[in-house]
């Protein structure tokens, strides 16, 4: 989803004003300090911790990893200039041009100890004072949009992958070059659109060239020989790339970071690409000449993870399917392990995958507990992706490069993630409608209702989504990702707007328990054990439970079969409401024609999704978040297994290629030791074997424990361990939750 | 045909990774032969089903007394009060109670629905994973654990068992030869300290590490470490010398006691004499492998094979 804007100058505490525009925080960090890469890192994650904290003063709180992005100086200002009667910026002209304007006075940022330059302190949107443009209304579309709890994805920007190697071989000067080019060849209707794309590359180029001013400045204040040296070589590798491509490990990776910082900061992309083979050609040519070994070269890697952790895929096949498993996928994995920051590497598991590596992965997944790499299943993304007409050498091209999702880079426009209906809300249009219908309510009307306002819901958003696509293009152009991407500049068209091969628009499910177990619930006690009546349950559902009779049957619904507890009657409607879903969204295109893929992902809007739903049959109060994804919800089964999850979410798949993905919470107790990898590969080699497409772990740490040492009522489903013996943390005695807390903690 | 063989199961768990190799399911049987006083199991003590009631999740709603023909449930003014006495155990206030304040422990299985549930994992133990049977005492139910392992094997899963070896040889021999492989309990070298802490003296158990070193299965010996029973060095040491015959034992493993049961106890209405009972600490833990090792025994503490 798109990332809340980072503060404003103004936002920013007079205590963490600086005299000097640029930033060079490592320069007063110890002076005894050596010039070791073990040394610089930890320089490094010191600043970012600093840093971390900063933003935190500044924004009061914050619910999601940074992507890199720091506070910018106190004292920086900067104004929008508006073409519009009511003063905001849309538009190619106009978002092109204060592209340029912000990164003439953008903050440079050096840091001695980085092997690159540069971070990004803010995004372009917060300035630009306006939303959708008020003169592009889709009033047509609100009613049905507010009814089904439609998240319609009109006006989301990046949510795409760009392809850098587009970049990568010809610089930021072969990139503009290209731009007039094209620019020569059409008219002057285009105008706007290759104005705006040079204005993007002459901004890029000016911020390189003012921080190679800043390095030299650095350079001079330098006394450490190895960071001065540093400091050199920073500024060689910049002074070459503003025109030309990059020719070294070094330069890719200062190139590949400067677009990362722009279209962060543009609209907020976060996409990366096949990192392991993107660089590969530049570390085997160092390697070559020896200009670098391997420590250099992890070295090097872990100031990209650190610059911004960007959704980068390693591994997996190739177009032709062979693995794609190299010495730098090793490589990748030990910088992020020696940066121990958050990061967002997926490892894509198939058939041919290097093992050593897959096992690497799952070690450093539970070693590290930092939540990577996660692990995506090649034979549900492969095969689905070629159900929508695809050939497979495309569908294995169509990498992670996302929160949940997959694109093919610089090829295809998605706006993966962006789009959801809230079928819980659906559900509850259905229910009432029946209850307050002449006749008897039952399962079979409940669902033929269902069936009915899910259509119609999915109707309404492949309509947003043509809107969306008509359109984007006079609100926030995609001109940074336009650079990256196959035809946008050869056609002059934005990718939102046709520039791009393949248009697979993403619609997404959500609340998928919430609706199985209410549907099991009913049709479990008011059907199969007749305990419960419509009449009393929709009572109970407007009284939200209340009194003590309320309570019980809110516990006895809540007790029904649920999804994931395995051969249930949650689980046998999760698959049909899947199934419904997945059929309705790929019965037809929409009425443009474009593709769309279906998948289940709710998590970032699991509580905002919720506040609109009253309370459900599934024993859900009202305003209580969705459920997860396309998790079960927790409580699912008295063991919790994760093996039970992943049978259950493999099941539920709608395999046209987008993901419904596993999450899994693990305690550090099941996490230890080469038995647990072992175990936690074969879990999720065999989620993936049945049709998962996507597994993300957590591994408790001590802070959550502690949480839920305060509170365990709020964590109902943490099972603590002791060898041979699980029990619920919420059912010991207090004083033994302090004796399970300590003893993690401690060890 | 006969009946089919059913048996009492406490709870069976699936992504059980610490009772045996790969991942397993775990089936929980009711009913031990031992009274071990440190149990932190207590609700698989008995044979028969039995209620657990946590008083802490009532919501008052009554229910229980509504379905209870005996008098043992009553709503008062200060809440709902359970009068174990009164009980004749059959269950009907724990299907009406919701909120999970009365759990019944304790269900008859037949081995195909024991089998149903354990095979729902059988994707996830290709790689040697499978199912274990454990208790209370698996043998106290022989020949329903011999005909569920078999029933296992038979669909060509892997098998194991947790035993305390504390019956005669040929009441459990069946059980061991359709076992995979054989966790077995070692509580103290000596028979009286063993009737001191267990109930039962541990001839048995001698006897039956001999027979099963000839059966050449796979095992594992594990002891609980409880303060003040067998925590000294040359408790430890007299166990592992008693291993070192044992030419099929992969390693030793030492259980430090935890005080896990507390609660559960008073839920069954018994009290537990191991309270207050603290663990050993990691590094007395440490100092008892040392002294396994010496009889040149690989011993793991709490799984970890490098404490």
């Amino acid at each position: 989803m798109t990332d809340p804007p980072c503060p404003t100058s103004a936002q920013r505490p007079s205590h963490l004003q600086s005299a000097q525009a640029d930033f060079v925080p490592s320069a007063a960090a110890a002076s005894t300090a050596g010039g070791s890469y073990a040394q610089r890192i930890e320089m490094l994650r010191q600043t970012k911790l600093r840093q971390t904290r900063e933003k935190l003063d500044v924004r009061g709180f914050m619910d999601m990893d940074d992507h890199g992005c720091i506070a910018p100086p106190s004292d920086f200002r900067f104004e929008a200039v508006s073409d519009r009667d009511d003063g905001g910026v849309a538009g190619f002209r106009a978002c092109g041009l204060n592209f340029r304007r912000l990164f003439e006075v953008h903050p440079t940022y050096v840091d001695p100890a980085d092997a690159l330059a540069g971070r990004w302190m803010v995004h372009l949107g917060s300035y630009r004072r306006m939303g959708w443009p008020p003169e592009l209304p889709y009033t047509h579309l609100e009613a049905e949009q507010e009814l089904y709890g439609i998240i319609s994805g009109i006006g989301a920007g990046q949510h795409f992958g760009p392809d850098f190697r587009i970049g990568l071989q010809l610089g930021w000067g072969g990139l503009l070059d290209k731009v007039r080019r094209f620019r020569a060849l059409h008219g002057p209707d285009k105008e706007d659109f290759y104005q705006a794309e040079e204005d993007v590359i002459l901004g890029i180029q000016t911020w390189i060239r003012r921080h190679v001013d800043a390095i030299r400045e650095a350079e001079a204040r330098e006394t450490r020989p190895e960071l001065r040296a540093n400091l050199a070589e920073m500024r060689a590798a910049n002074e070459w790339i503003i025109e030309n491509p990059p020719r070294t490990l070094r330069e890719a990776c200062q190139w590949i970071a400067w677009f990362n910082m722009v279209s962060r900061t543009y609209n907020g992309d976060g996409a990366g690409d096949q990192l392991d083979e993107l660089l590969r050609p530049y570390y085997e040519r160092d390697i070559a000449d020896e200009r670098i070994d391997d420590e250099d070269a992890i070295f090097l890697i872990a100031c990209l993870l650190l610059n911004d952790p960007q959704y980068y895929q390693i591994a997996g096949p190739g177009p032709d399917g062979h693995d794609q498993t190299s010495r730098l996928s090793f490589l990748i994995l030990e910088a992020a392990h020696r940066m121990a920051i958050p990061c967002n590497l997926t490892i894509r598991v198939h058939d041919g995958l290097d093992p050593e590596l897959f096992r690497l992965g799952v070690r450093r997944l539970l070693e590290d507990r930092k939540g990577w790499p996660r692990f995506s299943g090649d034979k549900c993304l492969t095969e689905g992706f070629m159900r929508n007409g695809y050939p497979a050498e495309l569908a294995r091209q169509r990498i992670a490069v996302g929160c949940h999702w997959m694109a093919i880079p610089g090829r295809e426009y998605t706006i993966n993630d962006c789009v959801k209906i809230n079928c819980a809300r659906v559900f509850e249009v259905a229910f009432w409608e029946m209850m307050e219908a002449p006749g008897s309510p039952s399962v079979s009307d409940l669902w033929r209702r269902f069936q009915h306002h899910l259509r119609r819901a999915v109707e309404c958003t492949a309509r947003g989504i043509d809107f969306h696509l008509a359109h984007q293009k006079e609100n926030w152009p995609e001109i940074v990702l336009n650079l990256l991407c196959h035809g946008p500049i050869e056609r002059g068209l934005d990718a939102s707007d046709g520039g791009v091969e393949f248009y697979n628009m993403c619609i997404d499910g959500s609340a998928l328990a919430t609706v199985a177990d209410s549907f099991a619930a009913v049709e479990q006690r008011i059907e199969r054990e007749k305990v419960l009546t419509w009449e009393t349950l929709a009572g109970r559902l407007r009284a939200d439970w209340e009194g003590v009779e309320g309570e019980r049957t809110r516990l006895m619904m809540k007790r029904s079969e649920r999804y994931g507890s395995g051969g249930s009657l949650g689980d046998a409607w999760a698959l049909r409401v899947s199934e419904l879903f997945t059929r309705l969204v790929k019965e037809r295109p929409t009425p443009e024609g474009r593709n769309l893929i279906p998948g289940w992902f709710s998590w970032s809007s699991t509580i905002p999704m919720g506040k609109v739903v009253g309370a459900t049959p599934n024993g859900r109060k009202a305003g209580a978040p969705i459920s997860h994804g396309a998790n079960p919800d927790p409580g699912f089964r008295k063991d919790g297994a994760p093996t039970a999850m992943a049978t259950a979410i493999a099941a539920i798949q709608p395999r046209y290629g987008n993901t419904a993905p596993m999450q899994l919470e693990l305690d550090p107790g099941l996490a230890r030791g080469e038995e647990a990898q072992e175990q936690i590969g074969t879990l999720i080699r065999t989620h993936f074997d049945l049709g998962g497409s996507l597994m993300n772990v957590n591994i408790l740490d001590a802070e959550t424990l502690r949480a839920a040492h305060r509170d365990p009522a709020a964590y109902p489903d943490l099972v603590v361990r002791v060898t041979g013996f699980t029990a619920y943390f919420a059912s010991l005695s207090p004083e033994f939750r302090q004796l399970v807390v300590d003893r993690i903690i401690e060890e | 045909m006969g009946e089919p063989v059913t048996g009492v199961v406490t709870d069976i768990q699936r992504f059980s990774v610490h009772d045996g190799p790969g991942i397993r399911t775990t089936v929980f049987l009711k009913g031990c032969n031992l009274r071990c006083w440190w149990c932190h199991n207590p609700e698989t003590l008995g044979a028969a089903p039995e209620l657990q009631v946590w008083p802490a999740r009532c919501i008052g709603c009554g229910a229980c007394a509504e379905a209870c023909e005996s008098g043992a449930h009553r709503l008062t003014a200060e809440g709902h009060v359970f009068e174990r006495g009164l009980c004749r155990t059959c269950g009907r206030c724990a299907s009406a109670c919701f909120a999970d304040s009365l759990v019944w422990v304790g269900r008859s299985m037949t081995v195909d629905e024991v089998l149903a549930e354990a095979m729902r994992d059988a994707p996830f133990y290709s790689d040697g994973g499978g199912v274990t049977v454990s208790g209370g005492e698996p043998v106290c139910q022989a020949e329903f654990t011999r005909a569920l392992l078999a029933a296992i094997r038979a669909r060509g899963v892997h098998t194991a068992i947790e035993t305390n070896l504390a019956w005669p040889w040929e009441r459990g021999a069946g059980v061991i030869a359709e076992a995979d492989f054989v966790m077995f309990d070692v509580k103290c070298a000596g028979d009286e300290t063993h009737r001191s802490g267990t109930g039962a003296g541990n001839a048995h158990v001698l006897a039956n590490i001999r027979r099963l070193a000839e059966t050449g299965a796979p095992c594992i010996a594990r002891t609980p470490v409880v303060p003040g029973f067998n925590d000294t060095p040359d408790d430890i040491g007299r166990i592992a010398e008693l291993l070192t015959s044992l030419g099929s034992l992969l390693y030793y493993e030492l259980l430090p006691f935890h005080p896990l049961g507390e609660g559960k106890y008073a839920a069954l209405g018994m009290s537990s004499r191991a309270e207050g009972l603290r663990s050993p600490t990691r590094e007395h833990m440490r100092m008892l492998a040392t002294a396994a090792r010496d009889h040149g025994v690989t011993v793991r503490v709490a799984g970890d094979p490098d404490a």
